[in-house]
């Protein structure tokens, strides 16, 4: 089948990784950060991040756009953490127990949230973005009121003085950079973290695979089309459960790859911003609401984390005061999720609008062509 | 697959995944260890301090205690292995022991004393939990809201 390129539409879609380009490649020289420490920076932040940005795929893959509700996945993974902490397991073995005992959370916060987004079809992005201020509320009351009180913990470090909640900050020293770490390598000065990265491969190939299994398949039909899905006998409120179940679980495990990257936990802030960064990374990789790859990610957070880690130091070349960078991008973040969004709802309304006029066409020349018309574009 | 054989599937992996919590339980508990290097008195018989004691543990070097001194080291899971070298006197001909114990669950930090475990006084003579000495801490209050960073903090203090 020959295909025709459409040049406009190919740049209109890399527009925003494009920019970030140009962006990094003035920011860079700018900035005076040696490449040695640049690539050293960006391999840390792929390590960190890369995992968290993975879970938004399966969401997007189901129709339900960028899932702000990751970070309730991200909470589940920090109360496992810091249950965890109490309980004295250090190392990799606290990771897995983590990851383990985040499981059980984020999947019922995973069906709790699938299950609210069912009822806001078509508006599964801000409806999940205030359910991650909602379930951040229990959140708080959780790990201030009732931990200490109602749920065990016994460790002073942990507690707050007044005898329950937990303290701002939560060391995770034990287990700091143990999966970076586990196999040591590096090259021309710059450290790898094989272990990490070898998890980040499982989960690509998990990724590729689901994709082709039938629920994967499910979940592609699904997000083309409901209708059609629903016809075709496939629930179509279960698979989009599924999917932010997924999507959660997978965002507890990269939390904790995440924080223990970081080595401590900031109790009530870390995972505030989480769904919104790793959104940003992933747009700026080149996604957009409907569709996503592996490789966007990978851009996306070599691109995004390049402009974090040179706008700072960029801006106070420029204009001789570090925060103007830190505002850069910082504004940067949020602007670039508006011009996906923005581009996406044009190019949706486009699409609508040529298929209205071709449809137009079709009854111009009779009943007959309309009724071979592809009417699944419409 | 039928509706058994699938919930069997099922109660195998919930089952599979329990164990290996279970196992991350055991070996992943971390433990803080002290060495003491103290004269210590137990049932009338007291076991002097020698003039300097070496730890290793895994082949690095954790505390080299004179008399009355305090070493530590962090270690996971129950079995500890130790290398000791003993200086009697100062000047005196060092003596080497390897050392390996099983630490109990239920405690965060152990102390051991040195002297007196290798003087072969039974584990209640040695072996002592850590506790803590409570502090007077300010009060602190959650800073709910605060922007997340994303690590960016170290970053901007460069600046």
């Amino acid at each position: 089948m020959n295909k025709k390129i459409d040049f406009r539409e190919v740049l209109q879609r890399s527009l925003v990784p494009i920019m970030f380009i140009v962006i990094c490649a003035i920011g860079i020289p700018l900035s005076g950060l040696s490449v040695g420490y640049l690539a050293n920076e960006i391999m840390t932040r792929m390590g960190r991040n890369i995992f968290l940005i993975l879970s938004l795929l399966i969401p997007i893959m189901a129709g339900m756009g960028l899932n702000f509700g990751m970070t309730l996945g991200a909470m589940a993974g920090e109360i496992a953490l810091i249950l965890v902490c109490d309980w004295q397991i250090v190392g990799i073995p606290a990771m897995v127990l983590a990851a383990i005992i985040s499981v059980p959370i984020s999947i019922a916060l995973g069906v709790f949230c699938g299950s609210i987004l069912n009822q806001a079809k078509g508006r599964e992005m801000i409806t999940s973005y205030i359910m991650s201020f909602f379930i951040n509320g229990i959140y708080q009351l959780v790990v201030l009121y009732m931990m200490g009180s109602i749920i065990p913990i016994r460790h002073g470090s942990i507690k707050l003085p007044r005898g329950y909640g937990i303290r701002n900050t939560v060391s995770l020293l034990s287990m700091r950079q143990k999966l970076d770490n586990l196999i040591p390598l590096t090259v021309g000065g710059v450290k790898i973290p094989v272990a990490t990265f070898l998890v980040i491969l499982v989960m690509c190939l998990f990724i590729v695979w689901f994709r082709r299994t039938k629920l994967g398949q499910d979940m592609r039909a699904v997000g083309q089309d409901m209708g059609v899905a629903r016809d075709a006998g496939i629930n179509v409120e279960r698979t989009r459960i599924i999917s932010i179940v997924i999507s959660t679980v997978l965002a507890g495990f990269g939390m904790i790859i995440y924080l223990q990257n970081m080595g401590n936990i900031a109790t009530y802030s870390s995972h505030s911003q989480i769904g919104m960064f790793c959104i940003a990374a992933l747009l700026v990789g080149g996604a957009s609401v409907d569709k996503a790859s592996i490789g966007n990610v990978f851009l996306g957070v070599i691109l995004f984390h390049t402009m974090f880690i040179v706008a700072p130091k960029a801006g106070a070349t420029i204009t001789g005061d570090s925060m103007i960078g830190e505002y850069f991008r910082v504004f940067v973040s949020y602007a670039v999720i508006t011009i996906a969004l923005v581009m996406y709802e044009t190019s949706k309304r486009r699409k609508k609008k040529a298929a209205g006029r071709e449809l137009q066409d079709l009854q111009g020349h009779g009943g007959d062509d309309l009724r071979t018309a592809d009417l699944g574009t419409l | 697959m039928n509706k058994g054989r699938k919930w069997i599937f099922r109660i195998g992996a919930l089952a599979i995944v329990l164990a290996v919590a279970a196992v991350m339980f055991v070996i992943g508990r971390g433990h803080t260890v002290y060495f003491d290097n103290r004269e210590l008195a137990y049932n009338g018989k007291t076991v002097a301090a020698p003039y300097k004691i070496v730890v290793s543990v895994d082949g690095e070097q954790v505390a080299k205690l004179y008399d009355k001194e305090r070493g530590m080291t962090d270690t996971m899971g129950q079995k500890f292995s130790m290398v000791v070298r003993i200086t009697q006197e100062k000047g005196g001909e060092e003596k080497t022991s390897a050392v390996s114990m099983n630490l109990p669950y239920n405690m965060d930090g152990i102390i051991l004393n040195i002297p007196a475990m290798m003087a072969g006084l039974p584990e209640e003579a040695y072996l002592t939990e850590f506790i803590q000495a409570p502090t007077e801490e300010p009060e602190e209050e959650p800073a709910e809201g605060e922007d997340d960073m994303m690590g960016e903090e170290e970053l901007l203090t460069d600046v």
